[in-house]
C-alpha cells in the first residue's frame, strides 16, 4: 500500500516537474529573445541595422563596443559610476526607511496611525506625471540644478516600499519577538536595527533591487536636473546618443550602450536576488 | 523593567513617541518634495493655468470647468476620459491577470521543497530580465520586430501564412495585444520575485504540518500558501493596479504617443500627458490626476477590504481541515 | 545581508568620494583651459570687461557643438558649457522654458547665453520677452543671409532675435534609373520640365504605377511642399484654427495617392520607406534639403545593397524648406559680445560658411559663399551622380518663404499628420481621422477654438 502511493507519488511529482520546466523554459526563452536581439543589434554596424532585423550576429561588436566606450561627447564610465551612485544611495534609503516607517505604523499604537497609513496609501495613488512637473519648478527654485540631492533624498518617502514592507511584516513579524527584545533591555531603535531589520531581509532585498533598477532606468527628471556632462546619468546618454546628428548617429553603439547599461544592474540583481533565499533561514535562526 | 512584564496590554501606550519618530523621517521627505507639487496639482484642478508659448495665462478661478469640460461627451455623444479610462482598464486586466497568475505560479515552483527545481538561479535571473531593459529600449525592440517592414510580418509572409504585410501597429487588438504582452513580460518576473520573497517568509513548521495532516500540493496551497501569503499579495495586486491606472510609458513609446488607432490605446496618463505637451495646461491635467486618484482610491480601497477580509476568514478553514 | 549592506554604503562612500574629488577641480572656471588661465590675462582684453567667464549654450544634440568647436575660438578664458537635453517627450523645450523663465535670478554663470531653436517652434522663443534684439548685440548685418532665415528670428515688433547658420531649401530628390524608365530622361532640367506643378506630378505618379514603381514613399512625403506654401496661417486673429486649401490638397493627393497605389503608407521617417533607397526599391521621388542626404539616405549609400550616384535633384512641383536650425539671444546673456560675434561668424565669415559647405555638406547661410560653389565647374555631387547640387538649392532660395508662421506650429504639423495618417491607411474615416485631430489641438493648446 505505501509502496504504491509511493510510486504515484513520485509519478505526480515528475510530471509536475516536467510541468513546471515546460512552463518555465517556454517563459525563458521569450524573455531571453528580446535580449538576444539586444546582443545581436549591438554586434551589427548602423548600416546593418538600418537594413531590417536578422537572427545572425555581425562582425561590429568591438567595433561598436569601442565607438560607444570611446565617444567623444559622452563618458560611459561616468555615466555608469553617476547612476550607481544614485542608484545605490536611492536603493538604501528608500529599503532603510521604508522598513523604518512600516515598523512604525506596524509596531506601535498611537493617535496618528490610522491616519498616516491611510495617507500614505492615498498619496500613493496620485499620478506622478502632474506632481513631476511641480517638483521640478522647486528645484529650480531652490538652484539645486546639477545637484544629485533631489535625486536621491525623495526616495526616502517611497509610499509603494513602505506599503511592502508593512504588509511583509504583518506575514512575517511576530510581535513576541520584539518584546523579548524589549525584556532583554534592547532600546527600540536597537531592536529594530539588529531584530527586525534580519527578519525583513528578503523583503529589503527584493525592493533594494526593484529601487536600484528604477532609479538607473530613470530618465524624465534627471534629464531636466542635470546640465553638467560629466553628471550625467546611463539614460540621458542614451537619449543623447539617440538623438545625435546624421553625423554620429550610430544605432549599432546605442545598442551597445543599452547593454552595456544592463550588466551593472544584472550583478546587483544577481547579488541581492540571493539572500532572497538565503534570508529567512538565516534570519529565523539567529531569531 | 518590571512594570513592563507585568502590564504588557499596555505597552503600545508607553512606545507611542517611537512610533512618531519611526515615521517622522518619510513624513518631512514627503511634505518636502511631493506633497507640495501634489497638493498644487488638487488646486490648480479649479483654476484655468496654462502656457500661451511662453507667457502665462491665468491661474484664474473657474470653479468645476475643468471637470464639467472633462465629461462633456464630444459630437458623437461619447465622453473621452471614459473611453480612456475603459482602455486603460482593457490593457491593465490583458497584462496584470495572466501577469499576477503564472507569478504566483512560478514563485511557488520556486519555492517548493518538493519540486527542488534545477537550475532555479538562472530561471530567476532570465524571468526578471525585461525588467532591466529600460521601457524605451524594450519598447524600441518591439517595435522593429512588428512594424510593417519587420521581421514578424517577413516571417509570416515567407511561410505563406499571409499575402500582404500586417501593419500591426494600426490594428486595435493587435496594439493592445502587444502593449498587454510587453507589460506582462517586463513585470511578470518582478512580481514572481515579490511573491517569492512572501512565501519565503512563511513559517515552514506550515507547510509541513499540513503535509504530515495530507493535505495534497493543491490543498497545501489554496488553503496554507494562499492565506499566509494574502497580505501580500493584497499588495501584489493593489500596485498591479496602481501601476496600470497609471500606464504610460510602454503605449506612449510603442505609439509614438498617439494611442493609435483611433485613440483606442490612449490610457488615462498619457491624456494627461497631451494636456501638459503644447502648454503645460495645469488646469486641465489637474482635473484629471483628480479623476485618476478617485478612481484609484476608491478601486484599492475596494480590492484591499475584500481581499483582506477574504483570507482573514480562510486560516480558520484550515483548521478545520 | 547586513555585509551586502554595508558594501553598498562603503561603495557608496566611496564613490561620493570620487564624485566631490572631481567635481571640485572644475569649480574654480575651467580647469580644461586651466593653464592659459594661470598667467593672468596677459592679452589686452578685446572684449569689453564686464563679460562673464562662464558660456552656456542650450542645444538637443551636438551637431552645432561640432561646427562650433571646429571653426570658432572662443576668446580665452571663456569656458563655454554646453547643455544638451534631447527633445525626447519635450524634454528639451521644458528645460529650456524652465532655465528662461527663471533667467532673471539665475546667477551669472548659469545665465543662459545662447541657445538653439528649429523652425517649428521658433516663434514661441522668438515672440518672447525672454530673448533679445540682436542688432543691439551688435549683428547688424544681414544682407549675405537669406531673407526668409531672419524673417524667422524676428518677432511680431520687427526685431531680430537670432541667425540660422543654415538655409534649408528643400529640393525633389529623385532615383535617375527610375526616371529614366518613367520620364524617358534623367537629367534634372528635362526631370524639372514634366514635375514642375503638382497636376503634373500627379499624373506622372500614374504612369509610375503602370511602369511598377511608386510615385513616393510616405504618405507625409510632400506635406511640407503643400504646407510651406499656406496662404495664411494656422490660426487667425481670433484663434480660429484654420485650414488651408494648401494642407487639404496635401490631403486630396495623399488620399488618391494612396487609393490609387502611386505610394506606400509609411510614416517620414519609416524603415518602410528608407529600405526603398535601396538599389532594388521602386520608389522615385523623395523630397529634403541637403541635410536629407547623410541623415536619411544611408541606405542608398550602402556599399552592397545601395545605389550611389543614381540619384539626381530638382525643384519639383513647389518651392519650399524644411527644418533648420537657429542661434538665439536670450535675454540677459552675460556674454552680448561673445554672442554677437558667434552668430556675426556663422552668418558673415564667408571663410567659416565656406568650410561648412565644403566640409560638412551643408548649404551654408551665407549667399556670397553659396554663389562661389554654385558657380564652380568644377563642384558636383558624387551621390547625385556629379550634379552640382548647391546651384539647385541656390535657385531655390529665393522662392521658399517664412510667413504665416505661428507659435503652435510645431504640434499642428505633427497633430495633422499622425491623426490623418489613421484615415490614409483606413483605420478611420476622414471625419474621425480630423474629429481626433480637433481633440489633440484641444488638449494640446486651449486658447485655439476648433470646428
Amino acid at each position: 500500500m505505501k509502496n504504491r502511493e509511493n510510486t504515484k507519488g513520485r509519478v505526480q511529482l515528475i510530471l509536475a516537474r516536467t510541468v513546471a520546466y515546460i512552463i518555465l523554459i517556454f517563459l525563458a526563452v521569450v524573455c531571453l529573445f528580446s535580449f538576444y536581439m539586444l546582443i545581436i543589434n549591438s554586434t551589427r554596424s548602423n548600416a546593418q541595422l538600418q537594413a531590417g532585423f536578422t537572427v545572425v550576429p555581425r562582425e561590429n561588436f568591438f567595433v561598436n563596443l569601442r565607438n560607444a566606450w570611446t565617444d567623444a561627447s559622452i563618458n560611459i564610465p561616468r555615466g555608469m559610476l553617476n547612476s550607481f551612485f544614485i542608484a545605490a544611495c536611492s536603493a538604501v534609503l528608500t529599503t532603510y526607511f521604508s522598513a523604518l516607517t512600516a515598523y512604525g505604523i506596524h509596531a506601535y499604537r498611537f493617535k496618528m496611525r490610522k491616519f498616516a497609513f491611510y495617507f500614505i496609501m492615498a498619496v500613493m495613488m496620485i499620478p506622478p506625471q502632474v506632481s513631476a512637473v511641480g517638483f521640478i519648478q522647486l528645484v529650480n527654485k531652490f538652484h539645486l540644478t546639477d545637484n544629485y540631492l533631489p535625486l536621491i533624498l525623495p526616495s526616502i518617502a517611497a509610499p509603494v516600499v513602505f506599503f511592502y514592507m508593512k504588509q511583509y511584516l504583518e506575514s512575517v513579524l511576530p510581535m513576541e519577538m520584539v518584546e523579548a527584545a524589549r525584556v532583554d533591555g534592547s532600546g527600540e531603535f536597537r531592536t529594530f536595527n539588529t531584530i527586525v531589520l534580519p527578519i525583513m531581509k528578503p523583503a529589503l532585498a527584493v525592493q533594494m533591487i526593484f529601487s536600484f533598477v528604477s532609479s538607473w532606468n530613470n530618465y524624465f527628471i534627471p534629464a531636466l536636473i542635470l546640465n553638467k556632462p560629466e553628471m550625467k546619468t546611463v539614460p540621458i546618454m542614451i537619449a543623447q546618443l539617440r538623438a545625435a546628428d546624421y553625423s554620429k548617429f550610430d544605432m549599432g553603439k546605442v545598442y551597445m550602450f543599452i547593454l552595456l547599461a544592463i550588466l551593472p544592474v544584472m550583478v546587483v540583481y544577481i547579488i541581492l536576488s540571493k539572500s532572497i533565499i538565503k534570508g529567512v533561514t538565516a534570519g529565523s535562526v539567529k531569531g | 523593567m518590571n512594570e513592563r512584564i507585568k502590564k504588557p496590554k499596555r505597552l503600545g501606550v508607553s512606545y507611542a513617541k517611537w512610533g512618531y519618530l519611526f515615521i517622522l523621517p518619510f513624513f518631512i521627505t514627503y511634505i518636502v518634495c511631493t506633497l507640495t507639487p501634489q497638493i498644487m496639482t488638487i488646486y490648480n484642478s479649479f483654476f484655468e493655468n496654462y502656457r500661451r508659448g511662453l507667457s502665462q495665462v491665468g491661474p484664474n478661478f473657474v470653479g468645476l470647468e475643468n471637470y464639467v469640460k472633462l465629461f462633456t461627451p464630444d459630437k458623437t455623444g461619447s465622453i473621452d476620459i471614459l473611453k480612456y479610462f475603459g482602455n486603460t482598464m482593457i490593457l491593465w486586466v490583458l497584462g496584470a491577470v495572466p501577469q499576477i497568475v503564472v507569478a504566483l505560479l512560478l514563485a511557488v515552483f520556486f519555492t517548493s521543497y518538493r519540486l527542488n527545481l534545477k537550475g532555479q538561479q538562472f530561471f530567476k535571473t532570465v524571468i526578471y530580465m525585461p525588467n532591466l531593459i529600460m521601457a524605451s529600449a524594450f519598447s524600441m525592440l518591439f517595435f522593429t520586430l512588428f512594424n510593417i517592414a519587420g521581421p514578424v510580418n517577413q516571417i509570416l509572409k515567407a511561410s505563406g501564412m499571409i499575402q500582404e504585410s500586417i501593419d500591426f501597429l494600426s490594428l486595435k487588438v493587435p496594439v493592445r495585444l502587444l502593449i498587454s504582452l510587453m507589460n506582462f513580460l517586463m513585470w511578470f518576473g518582478n512580481t514572481t520575485i515579490l511573491l517569492m520573497a512572501g512565501i519565503q517568509g512563511i513559517d515552514q513548521n506550515m507547510f509541513e504540518a499540513a503535509e504530515i495532516d495530507g493535505a495534497n500540493s493543491l490543498q497545501v496551497f489554496f488553503r496554507v500558501t494562499l492565506p499566509l501569503l494574502s497580505p501580500i499579495l493584497v499588495y501584489t495586486v493593489i500596485t498591479a493596479m496602481i501601476g496600470g491606472l497609471q500606464m504610460f510609458d510602454v503605449p506612449q513609446i510603442l505609439t509614438n504617443g498617439k494611442g493609435t488607432p483611433d485613440r483606442a490605446s490612449m490610457t488615462m496618463v498619457m491624456y494627461l500627458n497631451n494636456y501638459l505637451g503644447g502648454s503645460k495646461n495645469y488646469g486641465m491635467a489637474g482635473a484629471v490626476s483628480v479623476v485618476l486618484f478617485v478612481i484609484s482610491s476608491v478601486l484599492s480601497l475596494f480590492v484591499y477590504n475584500s481581499l483582506s477580509r477574504q483570507y482573514k476568514d480562510a486560516p480558520r478553514k484550515r483548521d478545520r481541515v | 545581508m547586513k555585509k551586502l549592506i554595508a558594501l553598498l554604503l562603503a561603495l557608496v562612500m566611496v564613490l561620493a568620494l570620487c564624485a566631490c574629488g572631481d567635481t571640485k577641480p572644475e569649480e574654480p572656471a575651467g580647469e580644461p583651459a586651466g593653464e592659459p588661465a594661470a598667467e593672468p590675462a596677459a592679452e589686452p582684453a578685446a572684449e569689453p570687461p564686464a563679460e562673464g567667464k562662464v558660456l552656456n549654450i542650450y542645444a538637443w544634440n551636438e551637431e552645432f557643438k561640432g561646427f562650433f568647436e571646429k571653426y570658432y575660438t572662443v576668446p580665452e578664458g571663456v569656458t563655454v558649457n554646453w547643455v544638451i537635453t534631447p527633445s525626447d517627450n519635450g524634454a528639451y523645450q521644458d528645460k529650456l522654458t524652465e532655465a528662461l523663465l527663471n533667467q532673471a535670478t539665475a546667477a551669472d554663470d548659469e545665465k543662459i547665453d545662447m541657445f538653439l531653436a528649429e523652425d517649428d517652434y521658433i516663434l514661441k522663443y522668438v515672440d518672447s520677452e525672454y530673448t533679445q534684439d540682436i542688432t543691439a548685440m551688435g549683428v547688424t548685418d544681414f544682407s549675405s543671409a537669406y531673407k526668409y532665415t531672419v524673417q524667422a528670428a524676428t518677432d511680431s515688433k520687427g526685431a531680430v532675435k537670432g541667425v540660422s547658420f543654415q538655409c534649408c531649401p528643400s529640393a525633389l530628390i529623385y532615383r535617375r534609373s527610375i526616371a529614366k524608365d518613367v520620364l524617358g530622361t534623367d537629367d534634372p532640367a528635362e526631370v524639372q520640365e514634366q514635375l514642375n506643378s503638382w497636376d503634373k506630378f500627379n499624373a506622372v505618379a500614374a504612369t509610375a504605377k503602370e511602369k511598377g514603381y511608386y510615385m513616393t514613399g510616405s504618405f507625409a512625403e510632400t506635406y511640407r511642399a503643400f504646407s510651406n506654401n499656406c496662404s495664411g496661417a494656422w490660426v487667425d486673429e481670433n484663434n480660429n484654427l484654420q485650414f488651408d486649401p494648401q494642407i487639404e490638397a496635401w490631403i486630396d493627393q495623399t488620399d488618391e495617392f494612396i487609393k490609387n497605389g502611386y505610394t506606400l503608407t509609411a510614416g517620414i521617417w519609416d524603415q518602410e520607406k528608407t529600405d526603398q533607397m535601396y538599389a532594388d526599391g521602386k520608389v522615385m521621388c523623395f523630397f529634403g534639403p541637403a541635410w536629407y542626404f547623410n541623415f536619411c539616405m544611408s541606405n542608398a549609400q550602402d556599399p552592397e545593397k545601395g545605389c550611389y550616384g543614381d540619384w539626381a535633384i530638382c525643384e519639383g512641383p513647389a518651392a519650399h524648406y524644411w527644418g533648420g536650425t537657429w542661434l538665439l539671444a536670450p535675454a540677459g546673456t552675460d556674454n552680448p559680445t561673445l554672442v554677437a560675434d558667434i552668430m556675426n561668424t556663422f552668418i558673415n565669415n564667408e571663410e567659416v560658411c565656406s568650410a561648412l559647405v565644403k566640409n560638412e555638406n551643408q548649404f551654408s547661410n551665407n549667399m556670397k559663399v553659396n554663389a562661389k560653389f554654385a558657380e564652380d565647374p568644377e563642384y558636383g555631387n558624387a551621390f547625385l551622380g556629379g550634379q552640382n547640387d548647391v546651384a539647385v538649392f541656390y535657385g531655390l532660395t529665393d522662392k521658399i518663404k517664412f510667413e504665416n508662421h505661428t507659435i503652435y506650429d510645431q504640434l499642428l504639423n505633427e497633430g495633422i499628420q499622425n491623426n490623418l495618417r489613421e484615415y490614409f491607411q483606413g483605420t478611420v474615416d476622414k471625419e474621425t481621422a480630423l474629429a481626433n485631430f480637433y481633440k489633440f489641438v484641444n488638449e494640446s493648446y486651449p486658447d485655439i477654438v476648433t470646428p
